[in-house]
């Protein structure tokens, strides 16, 4: 058995689920029941405040988000008329990117890489479940743990 | 003429009053790695709960109806040995992978038991997590140094998140 610190949260309202740690630890996405409608919530751990979202107040149900390194980036799965949808919100510029999910497959879970670089969705299709990766490199910048750079074949250096 | 001027700005109202509306919401066609997928997934094998770090992928994969936990270096296109983490008695259930790539947290039940545990690469360790007070683990993940959780625990019918840090 390890020993841990429980760090405190007002997280006791609501049924809540599908935790998101960022890569520095310091902010958690997480998924709350509002009135039956699965909402994405944003949380800072320094002082437990929830982080208004610009757009992803909507677009409900929410599910699955993934952050990347220091939060700028947050992935959900989102069902806005039916319409199965990843929407990446990029909280530093304000900007928010929808991508539909090409031909019939139903997405299920997905998975920001720290960097922003790439996505894994994790897919209902023909009765089995599938993951594909899919590139982001070109479409938004990465967002990087301060001190660190990139080598050329993507991995991270400290 | 004067239709024109008309047309002109009918349109141009058109256009601020759209941009407006979008508030910076970009519509764009994500294309999938398809030769980074054929190389990492077989098509017959069921693959879920993704979690990627810097160049690895974690998954649950199933094999001949038995879930395990597999890692695949995404640069070398290789499969990652985590010896003594897959256990013939043991189901894993949730997965997720520190950035470096050097630790897993993982739920997985065995005989009666939900355990939470967190899986050392480097020395191939498995250390046990107790939650308190006592609730069922469902989901986890790991932030990229690999000791702060957010887990997922079911209690008294209620799901709550809970975050832990690690000492050490």
């Amino acid at each position: 058995m390890r020993k841990v610190d429980r760090i405190q949260g007002q997280f006791q309202i609501l049924n809540q689920h599908d935790p998101a740690l960022s890569g520095n630890g310091e902010t958690l996405a997480l998924i709350v029941d509002y009135n039956g409608r699965p909402t994405l919530q944003l949380r800072d751990l320094r002082n437990g405040k929830i982080i208004p979202l610009r757009h992803l107040s909507r677009n409900q149900p929410h599910s699955s988000p993934s952050l990347s390194w220091n939060g700028r980036y947050i992935a959900v799965l989102a069902q806005p008329r039916n319409k199965r949808l990843v929407i990446i919100e990029d909280r530093l510029t304000g900007r928010s990117y929808q991508f539909p999910i090409p031909g019939e497959r139903i997405p299920v879970r997905l998975s920001l890489s720290p960097d922003a670089s790439q996505l894994a969705l994790q897919i209902a299709e023909k009765g089995k479940w599938r993951i594909q990766l899919f590139d982001l490199s070109k479409k938004i910048e990465r967002d990087m743990p301060r001190g660190a750079r990139f080598s050329n074949n993507s991995s991270l250096e400290d | 003429m004067k239709l024109n001027y008309y047309l002109k700005k009918y349109f141009s109202y058109y256009f601020i009053f759209s941009s407006f509306l979008l508030g910076g919401c970009s519509r764009i066609n994500m294309r999938p790695m398809y030769g980074l997928n054929d190389a990492l997934f077989q098509s017959s094998t069921s693959y879920r709960e993704p979690s990627l770090g810097n160049k690895w992928i974690v998954s649950l994969v199933n094999y001949q109806g038995k879930d395990k936990i597999e890692m695949i270096d995404m640069n070398s296109r290789k499969r990652v040995p985590l010896p003594g983490l897959n256990r013939a008695d043991s189901q894993p259930i949730s997965v997720s992978l520190s950035a470096n790539g050097e630790r897993l947290a993982l739920i997985r039940q065995r005989a009666d038991q939900t355990e939470l545990l967190i899986y050392r690469r480097r020395v191939g360790t498995l250390q046990r997590i107790e939650l308190i007070p006592k609730g069922i683990p469902r989901r986890v993940s790991l932030d990229s140094s690999g000791k702060v959780l957010a887990v997922q625990v079911s209690r008294e019918g209620k799901w709550d998140v809970e975050v832990i840090r690690l000492k050490g």
